[in-house]
């Protein structure tokens, strides 16, 4: 230990080493908010706590769509812009309970809208091993941070894979709780029924451990289930008697060959902890990413109404003077290209003459997505195994001339968002030096046994190496 | 189902966004991009009156009616663009009155 | 041109609760602007709604009162438009799948006699906040106290046939609810609010008119005035040949004016969708039975048990029942011991008086049955009770003896006393003894008045006449 970090406890001393590793990752940009200050105020409340808590200091980089009452929250916004919230979010919360440090808010697509972190008002996230390239999105920032080393876990937020998939595109742990495990009191809204916050780690361990830490029923969340928290649980020693399904939908034949590869040698690993592999199918799959694009921005629509220069945020009058001039000016300017293509979007599926076209039929079509995951778990499945992400992560500018490209980065994540499920990405490897993800999905509310069997297969599998 | 530029404008008017009449041509066609693509679920057949599906549980649960404090860190003066005597301030529309 | 109109109303009552409907702020009316607020209420990022029980409750009742139907799945909707006194953009209310449906409220028709209006629905909702227009130049001030609020929506179906019976109907309406303990129901708090559909046809026409939308009407009294304003329009309109539009109007109480509202949006478009941020409402048959049996005894009930227990005339039960707590001061009083009818005619004179002006009983059901109690015993006149009770209104606490005898309004009924006036009397009447005896025994009110007047109404009457009597023979 260094002189410096003798002095003080734990707490001081991590607050000094992120506010340096923060600093050489600044090129990065993938942190909006951080000072050395509130870090190491951080810091000593850590240190002073009477007991250090499960967390025992870990410092976290938290998703700037997750209110805090210490820094702004701008989800990457310009009509958030200098906006700091009067209260913070359960979940942030319930880690600082546990004796967590909050390091740095994370940049991110805005509101959470997108799938490489490119949608940012304050530029995009540069991927830790290549500039070039994309972290993934929409939690871009937290991805760069675990991976680049600066922090061992950090918290996103999921609405149709913003996590898993920049945890596969950055080669780290990625994982989203079933749908009303953590509160979403505090997390700025998107799609409501399918959001969750969720956490990236530098391992399996950490990531469970975030998550045990923030789980639970809340009063002030009427869509958190009621059951007790997560505990985090052991490794298992291997995965005998397990049965795990490969849904054929998720293994097209014009897979990318890197990806291809490296779920060969997922499936030889798991076959070597004694578990059994098993195809299924889940016929529905074709129809999430259109589902997911009918749902998610319906309810942005009516999520980000509330953005409207009246009570907070910059505020913009149009040339009419009146305070309708006020709403149509600070939108106009305030949202980004990429959000206000969603709000029309979603505005056009729920109007008058279009909802039983588009927003009912979104429904149907989710509730036969549900059923596909829970008939392949009930006929005697524990998971299903699947690439999680098509390709590995691609280049900038790639993909933003077409909307429709970038939705189809989530086609493997989003109908886990849809059902509800817990699942979650681990690095299995590497093409041409680039990550690649294998996901697992669990059953609803069956994150324990999940992350005890991805802690095993964790073990053996050789995340750094090239798969061909 | 084809957009025109009139829907684009009319729905956003519906979500009060101003579209500069420079953007409104890329944002027809994207729409129409995005919204072809999802009318992949046509291949659906209809249903009359679907509930919505909610993952999370299957009643809500309420809360009982006492007070608590005021849970905010600052008052609603410093978040506000324009606030004076304790009111929220917009500019007025010519047509209110007080009703 | 014979027209019948044709009205649906659409009330909105404050549900008496002591916090919002998705948050614990305060409901309490007149505190400083803003003061009752939170993350919630005022449409902060990352906040989130859970519903208020005792507005389920109250709301569950309400239906109940109203006949509805209550429903054990419900489920609560966005209804999206954008307003500056609509923090979240989006209201969170009932769409297609409301609390409760298909009730009916009978009332007295001012021309049709008894009438029964259906009730489509009853759903619950949180209310808007609140809007200044005119305290800043050029501004509109906002008060998001109000916004949160939980309303119940009840809308009845057009079965009203004139401004008159809409007035009548909201008068019973108001008074069920009232009675059922679910809102205070006042109009100038802001606590009960209404909004009018109109529409005409020709007498025997069975297809609906034109509606238009009437607004802004802040007493009984206002909606029947302007409904009248309305309906007169709208005939002149089709007498000139022309159609009525689907319209919005203000009303205006100082012109008497109806004034159409600038069409904010051309139509509105609500996009309601279930609220995804709030599972279904979903109420067990027993907790619904529960609310079912904690309804208090309702005016019609009330009315009729009254007629039949305590054998009083319909006019009288109606009358005592108007309000609930005078209804219940009526039973105190017969409780204490005091005469039916003899209550009845207390409640609805000197009592109902003081309750209006007041809103409350300045003098307590057992003082009262005292007081009854000395007119009775003769020891006050029926006149001089009624000072006696003027006096006891005036006081906390009174006791209508000592203020009787404070007042020299207590009756003397000692037989000595008695003898003594009527001997005076009768000695300086002795022609009209004479004729008394005589025959006109119509004298007796005569020499009974004497002696009312010689001991300066001191006398009891009922014991002047048989000490007049006896010595008359």
């Amino acid at each position: 230990m260094t002189a410096a970090a003798e002095q003080g406890g734990r707490g001081a001393a991590t607050a000094r080493d992120v506010g340096r590793a923060l600093r050489s990752a600044e090129s990065l940009n993938a942190v909006l908010h951080w000072s050395q200050e509130l870090l190491d105020a951080e810091g000593a409340r850590v240190d002073a706590m009477a007991a250090p808590g499960s967390l025992a200091g870990m410092p976290i980089a938290v998703k700037d769509n997750i209110v805090t009452v210490e820094q702004p929250t701008t989800c990457a916004s310009r009509i958030l812009e200098g906006y700091v919230s009067p209260y913070t979010a359960t979940a942030v919360n319930r880690l600082r309970d546990a004796g967590a440090i909050v390091a740095a808010k994370t940049n991110l697509d805005e509101f959470a809208m997108g799938s490489s972190t490119e949608h940012s008002a304050w530029g995009r996230v540069k991927h830790p091993l290549d500039p070039d390239r994309v972290p993934g999105g929409s939690s871009g920032g937290s991805a760069a941070l675990v991976a680049a080393g600066v922090v061992p876990a950090a918290l996103g937020s999921e609405t149709g894979g913003s996590v898993r998939q920049p945890a596969s595109f950055c080669g780290v742990v990625g994982v989203k709780p079933s749908y009303g495990r953590v509160s979403r009191y505090g997390l700025v809204a998107f799609g409501s029924s399918l959001d969750a916050i969720s956490v990236f780690g530098r391992t399996v361990d950490h990531a469970s451990r975030v998550l045990a830490a923030m789980s639970g029923p809340d009063p002030l969340d009427a869509t958190t289930v009621d059951r007790p928290p997560m505990r985090v649980p052991e490794p298992l020693p291997d995965l005998r008697g397990l049965r795990i399904g490969l849904p054929q939908e998720y293994f097209p034949d014009d897979l990318h060959p890197g990806v291809a590869a490296a779920m060969e040698r997922v499936k030889d690993r798991i076959r070597e902890l004694g578990a059994e592999l098993r195809e299924v199918s889940l016929p529905h799959s074709a129809y999430a990413v259109p589902t997911y694009y009918i749902v998610a921005p319906a309810e942005a629509a009516a999520n980000l109404a509330r953005y409207d220069g009246v009570r907070y945020g910059p505020r913009k009058v149009g040339p009419e003077g009146d305070f309708r001039a006020v709403y149509r000016a600070t939108r106009g300017e305030g949202f980004g290209p990429e959000v206000r293509r969603r709000i029309l979007v979603g505005t056009y599926v729920l109007s008058a003459g279009y909802y039983d076209a588009y927003y009912t039929k979104a429904q149907q079509a989710r509730a036969l997505i549900a059923d596909d995951f829970r008939r392949g778990f009930d006929s005697g499945l524990d998971f299903l195994l699947t690439p999680t992400t098509p390709t590995p992560a691609f280049r900038a500018g790639e993909k933003t001339e077409d909307p429709v490209a970038m939705y189809l980065a989530d086609i493997f994540v989003c109908a886990v968002n849809l059902s509800g499920l817990p699942a979650l990405s681990l690095p299995v490897g590497r093409s041409e030096g680039l990550p690649v993800g294998a996901q697992l999905i669990a059953p609803f509310f069956g994150e324990e046994r999940l992350l005890a069997a991805a802690a095993t297969l964790e073990r053996v599998i050789a995340a750094d190496a090239e798969v061909r | 189902m084809s957009i025109g530029r009139d829907d684009v404008r009319h729905v956003a008017k519906l979500a009060e966004l101003a579209v500069p009449e420079e953007e409104l041509e890329r944002l027809v066609s994207q729409l129409n991009r995005i919204v072809d693509y999802v009318a992949q679920l046509d291949r659906l057949p209809a249903e009359r009156m679907v509930d919505a599906f909610l993952p999370g549980p299957a009643s809500v649960a309420l809360r009982e009616d006492v007070p608590g404090p005021v849970p905010l860190a600052r008052p609603p003066a410093e978040l506000a663009p324009e606030f004076a005597e304790g009111f929220f301030l917009v500019p007025r529309h010519g047509a209110m009155e007080d009703a | 041109m014979a027209w019948e109109t044709v009205i649906g109303l659409e009330v909105h009552v404050q549900l008496r609760t002591r916090t919002k409907m998705f948050c614990a702020c305060r409901t309490s009316f007149g505190d400083p602007p803003n003061s009752n607020v939170c993350p919630v209420c005022l449409g902060l990022p990352g906040a989130l709604p859970v519903p208020n029980a005792e507005a389920i409750r109250l709301a569950a009742r309400a239906a109940m009162a109203l006949g509805c139907t209550v429903h054990e799945t419900s489920v609560f909707a966005r209804k999206n438009y954008f307003y500056p006194d609509l923090p979240k953009g989006y209201q969170i209310s009932q769409f297609d799948r409301p609390l409760a449906t298909g009730g009916s409220v009978a009332f007295e028709s001012p021309e049709r006699g008894r009438v029964e209006v259906g009730i489509t629905r009853l759903h619950v909702e949180e209310d808007a906040g609140k809007l200044l227009h005119d305290r800043f130049p050029a501004k509109t001030a906002v008060d998001l106290n109000r916004a949160g609020i939980p309303l119940a929506e009840i809308v009845s179906e057009p079965d009203l046939r004139s401004p008159a019976e809409a007035r009548a109907y909201l008068t019973t309406l108001r008074q069920i609810l009232v009675y059922a303990g679910v809102s205070e129901c006042s109009m100038e708090q802001g606590s009960l609010r209404v909004d009018a559909n109109l529409s005409i046809r020709r007498a025997g026409d069975t297809r609906l008119g034109t509606k238009t939308e009437v607004k802004n009407m802040n007493s009984f009294a206002n909606v029947e005035r302007a409904l009248e304003a309305e309906r007169a329009r709208q005939a002149a309109l089709v007498e000139a040949g022309e159609r009525v539009h689907q319209v919005t109007l203000l009303f205006n109480a100082g012109t008497g004016q109806l004034k159409p509202i600038r069409s904010k949006q051309e139509s509105h478009d609500y996009r309601y969708f279930p609220d995804p941020d709030l599972p279904p409402l979903v109420l067990a048959p027993g907790w619904i039975a529960e609310q079912r049996a904690a309804l208090p005894e309702l005016p019609d009930a009330r009315r009729s048990r009254l007629e039949r227990s305590f054998g009083i005339p319909a006019y009288d039960a109606r009358v005592i029942t108007s309000e609930a707590p005078l209804a219940g001061y009526f039973e105190a009083v017969v409780a204490a011991g005091v005469e039916p009818k003899t209550a009845a005619n207390w409640v609805m004179g000197d009592v109902m008086t003081s309750f209006n002006e007041a809103g409350s009983f300045p003098v307590p059901a057992a003082r009262l049955a005292a007081l009854v109690g000395l007119v009775r015993d003769g020891v006050v006149s029926h006149q001089a009770a009624k000072r006696v009770y003027g006096e006891m209104a005036q006081l906390s606490d009174g006791d209508p003896r000592a203020v009787a005898e404070r007042l020299g309004l207590v009756q003397v009924s000692d037989q000595g006393a008695l003898a003594g006036w009527v001997d005076e009397v009768l000695s300086a009447h002795p022609a009209e003894v004479a004729r008394f005896r005589g025959g006109e025994t119509k004298l007796m009110g005569f020499f009974v008045g004497q002696v009312m007047k010689r001991s300066q109404g001191k006398a009891d009457p009922k014991g002047v006449q048989p000490v007049l009597q006896t010595r008359l023979k």
